[in-house]
């Protein structure tokens, strides 16, 4: 029986039409829903592949084969895509490509979906306010989207993914252009997201693990490890290159194991401010 | 996948039947940039070309004639109405161009070298066809290139029929354009990814 | 406070063109225009001309306006000297100058013409320099266009300026790579290839991105709010029956008179 409470994937493969190798190969796992799930891999490992399948852009949009299946809650992108389309917002790598291209202005721009799906005008305005003030926009909303700087331009793609207030938010590398303060307050306010589904790719691993409950990592196609950044980060193969957080490196060099297990190094900030202290405690 | 049909909330627009696809209309606003920037190119090398119709081209070769059609003429009205008000009237040569590029590119005539040198010809014989009665409409047979109009200015000062000087000049002039874009459209699109190409195959 | 722009007639102060709807301004364009090809007296086209340029000097005037008349004024100039030289007609000399004789009937031919052009330069002109990008997109989606064809015709005008910025770039590329030095049209055409082809399939990607987009932010969905217009116009049902109707007439007059001339 299915569960519709979490994100799963069964047995997913896909391969686009114009190739012969699948780019996604035999996904098997699921997560509670309402977590924030971080993708890692390096180049060509099948990310944004993963998050196009999530938001049902293949094979809906892009086509090729896809087999095995993709569950969130009581859902399915492949089959439900309309309706699971409404709920889903999602940011390209790419900002500029976000944007629809004919908004005069950011207000107009996070406007969008909402004037699409037919929202009262009174609505937008307040919603528009809400969205352009929780990313740091309410200053820029009268600019027009092509002055703004790239972090501005990628926290616009964000504020236009979650106006509609999604079920699922999926982000793929929404921060490669913002300044390390913005990303900081980025993540700050990815934490502060409650009753949504966040699936991001991002190579910012400090952060990454700061945020994430659950971290997948993607090696050529294939999902090689998954579950907390704690666990993940711990049983790292060196094939896979993955870069892992300063803290943990901190700690592996400084011998602080966690208290609790000393096989494990700490990856966030409190963990590695607890084995300090007991470290320091038992001197 | 088809794109959800126009919704038909006023009569005077349903008899429009243009279905567009998502894929073709935002296909389309990418043509008409490579118009421009050939056509800038093409000025920028003083090339005696025009180079505008490449995006066109191109359009039709990746999403078919009506796409093509389509890019030609918005091309043109936006590039008149802005820019220079009477090749707006053009946009008739450039929808004729449009089709051509699209049926031939159908029907293989894009596949190799010698069938573009034959495309060429008559896509120009199509352009010269629609553009010559223009020319002698708004500009008394002139088609603004220097050496063209110096052939028609003589052909005009030994008495030749004025249709006939026109069309020399207008086709002369298309000729060797559209030799130029066929074949940098032809090699440009065998090096396009075949995911673009297949995007825009499956959005039709 | 109103954060989008419907407030923005509240705050800019109107200016007489703004009652009258861009449909209108385009029917008018087409009007003159058709107007200036039944008249064959240069006294009418003159005025005429006058007309549309007082349109013109009445709203404003814009850079892209003045190239427009510069550059075919240059051309109406080459077209009076073929003509006044080879027009067939050509049988009263109108001046000498170093032996080459300038005719009257060609002459008047070519300034028959050139009004013309300045008339639809003027009236287009008119039309430009006096709606904005989004007050025709938010008329014609308010009038019952279909948003997609809507959002075609506005995004390449969007795409134009964005574009315009991208050439200096590649400009700059095409003097590194020496492309003008090369010799023959062909070696030119050559070069340009590795400058187009990752420039083209940039352009493509970023369309294939955007569609995507469009298709995950709900365009095209049948529930879209219409666009309600920036302005209050004045009669614009009217003005366009008027019009189409006295473009008809114009059309009509000619049809007859190329049909009469077959008779």
């Amino acid at each position: 029986m299915a569960n519709y409470q979490q994100l799963s994937l069964n047995h997913l493969s896909f391969t686009y039409q114009h190739d012969r190798n699948p780019v996604l190969d035999d996904l098997t796992v699921s997560v509670p829903l309402n977590r924030i799930i971080g993708i890692i891999g390096n180049h060509h490992a099948g990310k944004t592949t993963l998050c196009r399948v999530l938001a049902g852009i293949v094979p809906q949009i892009i086509s090729g084969k896809l087999t095995g299946d993709c569950q969130i809650g009581d859902q399915s992108p492949v089959r439900d895509w309309p309706a699971y389309n409404q709920q889903t917002g999602f940011v390209l790598q790419d900002p500029h490509s976000q944007l629809s291209g004919l908004a005069d202005t950011v207000a107009d721009e996070i406007a969008f979906d909402l004037l699409n799906h037919g929202v009262k005008e009174t609505d937008i305005q307040q919603r528009v306010t809400t969205v352009a003030a929780q990313l740091q926009l309410t200053a820029q909303l009268q600019q027009s989207p092509d002055s703004l700087s790239g972090g501005q331009l990628q926290r616009l793609a964000i504020a236009t993914a979650i106006v509609t207030h999604p079920n699922v938010l999926i982000l793929d590398d929404p921060t490669s252009e913002m300044d390390p303060q913005g990303r900081r307050d980025f993540f700050n306010w990815l934490k502060t997201v409650t009753h949504t589904t966040i699936v991001i790719v991002s190579n910012e691993i400090d952060e990454l693990c700061e945020t994430a409950d659950e971290l997948w990592i993607l090696e050529k196609g294939h999902l090689v490890s998954h579950g907390t950044p704690l666990q993940v980060m711990n049983h790292l193969n060196p094939e896979w290159q993955v870069t892992t957080p300063m803290v943990y490196q901190l700690a592996r060099l400084m011998n602080w194991p966690l208290a609790i297990k000393p096989t494990l190094f700490p990856v966030t900030l409190n963990q590695l401010r607890r084995c300090v202290n007991v470290n320091h405690s038992n001197q | 996948m088809k794109a959800k049909n126009i919704n038909n909330q006023d009569s005077r627009f349903s008899t429009w039947k243009i279905h567009l696809t998502v894929a073709t209309t935002t296909l389309i606003p990418a043509a008409v940039g490579i118009n421009y920037i050939a056509k800038a190119l093409a000025e920028g090398l003083k090339l005696p070309l025009w180079l505008g119709s490449l995006g066109t081209f191109l359009a039709s070769m990746l999403a078919g004639p009506t796409a093509g059609a389509i890019s030609g003429f918005i091309n043109n009205v936006i590039y008149g109405l802005t820019l220079s008000p009477v090749s707006t009237v053009y946009a008739i040569t450039s929808i004729g161009i449009g089709i051509a590029v699209g049926i031939l590119f159908h029907r293989g005539w894009f596949q190799n070298a010698k069938r573009v040198f034959v495309s060429a010809i008559i896509i120009a014989l199509v352009s010269t066809i629609i553009s010559t009665p223009l020319n002698v409409i708004f500009w008394g047979g002139q088609t603004g290139v220097a050496w063209g109009d110096a052939i028609f200015a003589t052909m005009i000062g030994n008495h030749i029929n004025i249709w006939l000087a026109s069309f020399t000049d207008e086709f002369v002039l298309d000729l060797l354009d559209k030799f130029a874009v066929a074949y940098l459209a032809f090699l440009i699109y065998r090096q396009l990814p075949q995911r673009m190409i297949n995007y825009f195959k499956d959005n039709q | 406070m109103d954060i989008r722009n419907h407030s923005l007639q509240k705050t800019v102060r109107l200016h007489w063109y703004n009652v009258i709807d861009p449909v209108t301004k385009l029917l008018l364009a087409l009007f003159l225009t058709l107007l200036s090809f039944q008249l064959t007296d240069l006294y009418f086209e003159v005025g005429l001309v006058l007309i549309s340029l007082t349109l013109l000097l009445l709203s404003r005037l814009s850079v892209a306006t003045l190239h427009a008349v510069s550059f075919s004024l240059f051309l109406i100039a080459t077209m009076i000297l073929i003509q006044g030289l080879f027009n067939s007609h050509n049988t009263h000399p109108l001046v000498t100058i170093l032996s080459i004789t300038l005719y009257q009937e060609g002459v008047l031919y070519a300034l028959n013409m050139g009004t013309r052009i300045l008339i639809i330069i003027f009236s287009i002109g008119f039309f430009m320099n006096t709606t904005t990008i989004s007050e025709n997109a938010t008329y014609l989606e308010s009038v019952g266009m279909p948003y997609n064809q809507v959002y075609l015709l506005m995004s390449v005008c969007y795409i134009l300026p964005q574009i315009q910025q991208n050439l200096n770039k590649i400009q700059f590329a095409e003097k590194a790579r020496g492309i003008n030095l090369q010799r023959t049209l062909i070696q030119k055409l050559q070069s340009l290839l590795p400058i187009m082809i990752p420039l083209i399939i940039k352009t493509f990607d970023q369309s294939i991105n955007r569609s995507i987009t469009l298709q995950l932010r709900g365009f095209n969905s049948p529930e879209r709010t219409i666009a309600t217009p920036m302005y209050h116009y004045f009669k614009p049902k009217f003005n366009h029956y008027f019009l189409v109707f006295m473009i008809m007439i114009l059309i009509g007059v000619k049809l007859w008179q190329i049909i009469s001339n077959f008779l």
